[in-house]
């Protein structure tokens, strides 16, 4: 009875009061809805296909051929589960087209009868099978070729048999280096591409007759106990899938978090919102204390009431999302080079629920206490009334929990807490800052009059100087709506600057050159009038020991991963690729540590640079002995510096370098680059390259940095869709500010006008007023998330400093303008009406 | 013969609209002569509130004109009006109506640097010692207590000369004495300034030290 109170009587009493709270919970999680909605569909169409990308139940695969023991322990295991298996090679080499005189670089996939166990290949006319070739769709577009045309795959010349039109195995690729074609396996070793040094992956892949996880499970256990190299890799379908939705994952992940930004933005605004409310209502409460309601049930009703309003809102959402998402979808899929799908899963959406109703309830909680803390007694005899203090501890629950929200919308402990301690700073920073500037104004007008330097601006600067913590939240949402903007924006310039600008950045990447290959290609490519730049030797390691000590690989299998786990993974391979120099690319910095020496010497170990992440990622530091494997030599060297690496670069970059002289004799391959040269230079090259070296590879880097550009473009405009809906609710919660601090003030305007102040010229303070917060909010939120972009770039891309004026101009006009006019609009009826109410009887 | 500080002619007023329209003020005529002091009492409800708030040029009437010092602002423009308040007439509100943002004597500055009167912080200041709280200028309305609120009120409604001060239940919102002390400031100050005065109270003893005494129920005087 008492709880019905406050759903009907409360509603239909304070109608504006849950409309704005209303839309401002809707449109903060709509942004996390929307997301949670999305990524859950990527996560679901992986699942779905996870056994399609694998082809299989279980593979184990190398960057090298088994060794005939590996063969035997991975045979001896897979014995004790009846099985179908086949073999499949993945190698990347240039393939020529004699028609077109062409060449390009091909991802050749050779594969045995059988394949694949899931998944299917289409063929626009035919059946697939092992032993003919097949090009992809995307790879007969490019060249104009099609069935009955001749291929020169290494040293064999081979007709096309079909056009794959599907092929479930490439899953959701985001991006890929080359197009894929399929060549008979019993045909590879006849084209040369499987020389050592070339780059490729060997696997084995198995069918259980029977299938049942747990066997899969433990036959991964049993073959990572039995093979102890880490260069061999067991795979799973969901490891698979995993891997494939890693692309999609950060986007979601970011788009999560620029959610989250919506999200606290809006609950600082039901926070204000509800502050208003109950003080606003807080004698109302008192009389219903004083008649027997006791604090407890108060706070019970009104946190029963927020349920109501926030479950009303979620359902409001589940019901909209569904056209909404179906109208949207075609786009979406477009924008993230993925098909989504019209189906939703309400599931997704229900399993975030109880943390986003726990987020928003802890926002009140400081409010409850408060209440809590009132003493109506005295309360309701007092001529003004006041709720009880708050103490900032009473935020700790809800600053904990933001936490542990933003690592689990991040998967990613790191990623999460920089993302929640940056929030924090952006908070600090934010009152740090209007103190600043109260305190200056402070100065500024001690012992002057209103008029300074006009009285609409006095009054306004004497309003700032005096305004409390809605000041504060005002700067703070704001503030954080321009910085995501900004972030963004400067974050985009400098990813498209980094791939766009450089001039001098090769035009053409070469691999897999065989020693015996160098001479000749360096005269052909002199000849060609495209000298080879940055010829670097690469040879293939093993990290074997560090200090003596065996490394060894802390290999797991886990349940639930991070991001950090994943990469980490990733890293903690023993093999490498490796090379020796005693000089510094463009690309390479010293972070710690010394250059090698100009001469090297035989009284000591030779000296080792390492790259930072990887020397963190490994546990290995300045001074460390590592003992590297090469070709069943052992090598060691000691650690000299610790270096940067910016990939992007598209120079030869190398985790580990060595110093030259001990590897010289070593077996490697060689990269090489060629600087900026006119497109015909380019594929004439290639072309004659094609014939004499057949197994050497080329990149086109300019083709690879439009394909990097239009990924990058692509889920840039789903950030920054989700950057917009932050701002818009930062707006929404400002109008709610603005609106109410005018009409708290709402006797002050009458008073002005009353003591000659016309409306155009009330406008005009509110303006001033309001104008130098959104000034300054703007400008720090726009600084703010520059600084954070040029973190980011450089600790995350590696990109160089820089700015862009214009994308940090336009979006201040623009922000300036919504802001005012929010302002104007917020205030037109205050000021507007006559100021008759100031007087008692009315 | 001088010109009547107010003149109000056959002024109308009503409030709402179709069946909930309400007539506050039916017809009336009033004449006040400069330097007068006339204590307007009625029941609550009766219209007196309503009737400042059309002498005072805060409201406009819906027929009737009304002349101040001689010139009828039931005509003026909206800047007109402003304008013309904010030299002519002074207002002390029930509720004090001090601008929370600034502190006493920014409060008295205000109407001042308004209309660009210069000296403004050294005339605020005299007055603040004339009502007594030149000790507390640089205070804010949140640390003052009703009666000096009050206080610096009448202040700021002086500050500027006006020819007519407006009180609308000055004492309203205070206890008996510090209600009585204000208003005793209140009939000094309108004394040494000859300021015609035109008080709203439903207080009959305080009406009796006005040397007029109007009385409105439903909208007529009687």
């Amino acid at each position: 009875m008492k709880l019905r109170f406050f759903l009907s009587k409360e509603l239909k009493k304070y109608p504006l009061f849950f409309l704005i709270f209303f839309f401002t919970t809707l449109l903060g999680t709509l942004g996390l809805i929307g997301i949670s909605l999305i990524s859950g569909r990527i996560q679901e169409k992986l699942q779905e296909s996870a056994n399609e990308l694998l082809t299989s139940d279980i593979s184990v695969s190398a960057r090298r051929e088994f060794t005939v023991i590996e063969q035997k322990i991975l045979f001896d295991v897979l014995s004790v589960y009846p099985n179908d298996h086949y073999h499949v090679i993945d190698l990347y080499s240039m393939v020529s087209h004699h028609r077109k005189k062409s060449s390009r670089l091909v991802e050749i996939r050779s594969t045995q009868a059988g394949f694949p166990f899931y998944g299917e290949i289409i063929l626009r006319d035919g059946e697939f099978n092992n032993q003919e070739l097949y090009i992809s769709q995307d790879l007969a577009d490019q060249w104009e070729i099609d069935v009955g045309e001749i291929l020169k795959v290494g040293d064999v010349t081979m007709k096309i048999s079909g056009i794959v039109v599907r092929d479930s195995s490439l899953g959701l690729r985001g991006f890929s280096l080359a197009p894929r074609i399929y060549f008979p396996l019993e045909k590879l070793s006849a084209t040369g591409l499987t020389k050592p040094g070339a780059t490729g992956s060997f696997a084995y892949h198995f069918k259980l007759k029977t299938f049942d996880p747990n066997n899969i499970k433990d036959i991964k256990s049993l073959l990572l106990q039995r093979i102890k190299d880490s260069a061999i890799k067991i795979t799973l379908p969901t490891d698979a899938s995993e891997q494939t939705g890693r692309v999609f994952n950060i986007i979601t992940n970011f788009m999560a978090l620029s959610a989250l930004i919506g999200l606290i933005l809006s609950l600082v605004g039901v926070f204000y919102l509800y502050q208003s409310h109950l003080h606003a209502r807080l004698r109302d409460l008192c009389v219903l204390n004083l008649y027997g309601l006791s604090k407890n049930t108060i706070a019970l009703g009104i946190l029963f009431q927020y349920s109501i309003v926030f479950f009303i809102v979620i359902a409001f959402e589940l019901i909209g999302i569904v056209p909404l998402y179906q109208a949207l979808a075609p786009t979406l899929s477009e924008n993230l080079g993925f098909e989504l799908g019209k189906a939703i899963s309400f599931w997704r959406i229900l399993k975030d629920l109880p943390f986003l109703y726990l987020l928003s309830l802890l926002i009140l909680l400081p409010l409850i206490l408060g209440l809590l803390r009132t003493e109506m007694g005295v309360q309701i005899k007092a001529q003004k009334i006041s709720l009880g203090r708050f103490r900032f501890y009473d935020f700790f629950p809800f600053a904990f929990f933001l936490w542990i929200f933003s690592n689990y919308l991040a998967r990613s402990f790191r990623t999460g807490s920089i993302f929640f301690f940056s929030i924090f700073v952006v908070f600090i920073l934010s009152i740090a800052l209007v103190k600043i500037g109260q305190w200056s104004i402070k100065k500024l007008v001690n012992g002057k009059g209103l008029s300074l330097p006009f009285i609409e601006f006095g009054i306004a600067l004497r309003g700032l100087m005096r305004s409390g913590h809605k000041l504060t939240l005002s700067f703070l949402s704001l503030a954080m709506g321009a910085a995501l903007i900004s972030l963004i924006l400067q974050l985009d310039v400098m990813i498209l600057n980094e791939f766009l600008s450089d001039n001098k950045k090769p035009s053409l990447f070469l691999f897999d050159i065989q020693e015996e290959q160098l001479g000749p290609l360096v005269f052909l490519a002199r000849e060609n009038e495209t000298p080879l730049e940055f010829i670097t030797p690469m040879i293939r390691a093993r990290l074997e020991k560090v200090n003596g000590q065996k490394f060894i690989k802390k290999k797991q299998d886990y349940d639930f991963r991070s991001s950090e786990e994943d990469e980490a993974d990733r890293f903690r391979s023993h093999a490498l690729n490796l090379t020796y120099r005693n000089y510094l690319t463009k690309a390479e910095k010293i972070v710690e540590g010394a250059s090698f020496p100009q001469k090297g010497s035989s009284d000591r170990l030779p000296y080792v640079s390492i790259e930072k992440r990887w020397a963190s990622r490994m546990d290995v530091s300045i001074g460390d002995r590592l003992t590297f494997d090469v070709q069943g030599v052992e090598i060691e060297g000691l650690v000299r510096n610790i270096k940067e690496v910016k990939w992007t670069s598209f120079y030869p970059n190398f985790f580990v370098t060595i110093e030259p002289g001990v590897l010289d004799g070593a077996p490697k391959t060689f990269l090489a680059t060629i600087l900026s040269v006119p497109k015909e230079k380019k594929l004439s090259l290639q072309r004659a390259s094609v014939d004499k070296f057949p197994n050497v590879s080329f990149i086109d880097v300019e083709e690879l940095i439009i394909k990097l550009t239009n990924l990058f473009t692509k889920s840039r405009k789903a950030i920054e869709l989700m950057s917009w809906l932050s701002l818009t609710i930062g707006l929404i919660i400002l109008y709610g500010l603005s609106h109410d601090q005018v009409y708290r003030r709402y006797y002050d305007l009458a008073l002005l006008k009353s003591l000659g102040l016309s409306p155009w010229r009330l406008r005009i303070n509110l303006l001033c007023e309001f104008g130098v917060v959104f000034f300054t909010a703007v400008s720090f939120g726009l600084l703010i998330g520059w600084s954070m972009a040029q973190i980011i770039g450089f600790e995350v891309f590696k990109l160089s400093w820089s700015i862009d004026w214009e994308r940090i101009l336009y979006p201040f006009l623009l922000l300036m303008l919504l802001c005012l006019s929010t302002i104007l609009i917020a205030s037109w009826r205050a000021v507007q009406s006559r100021p008759r109410e100031l007087l008692s009887d009315i | 013969m001088s010109v009547p500080a107010i003149i109000m002619n056959n002024v109308k007023k009503s409030y709402g609209s179709g069946e909930t329209r309400v007539e506050v003020l039916k017809q009336i005529s009033l004449e006040i002569p400069v330097g007068d002091s006339v204590a307007l009492i009625g029941r609550s409800g009766s219209g007196k509130s309503t009737l400042l708030s059309l002498l005072a040029g805060l409201d406009r009437p819906d027929a009737g004109d009304i002349f101040v010092e001689g010139e009828n602002i039931a005509l003026m423009t909206e800047k007109e009006l402003t304008q013309f308040r904010a030299s002519k007439m002074g207002i002390v509100f029930q509720q004090f109506h001090l601008v929370s943002t600034l502190t006493a004597i920014e409060n008295v500055m205000l109407p001042l640097e308004i209309l660009k009167i210069p000296d403004a912080f050294h005339k605020a200041n005299n007055l603040l010692q004339s009502v007594g709280l030149s000790h507390r200028r640089d205070h804010l309305p949140s640390q003052l207590s009703g009666g000096e609120s009050q206080r610096v009120a009448i202040a700021r409604a002086l500050a500027t000369n006006p020819g007519i001060l407006f009180a609308d239940e000055p004492s309203g919102n205070l206890d008996e004495d510090t209600g009585s002390t204000v208003m005793d400031l209140l009939f000094q100050m309108v004394e040494k300034t000859k300021t015609t005065l035109i008080l709203v109270t439903h207080d009959q003893e305080l009406a009796q030290r006005c040397r007029r005494i109007v009385h409105l129920e439903h909208g007529r005087f009687v």
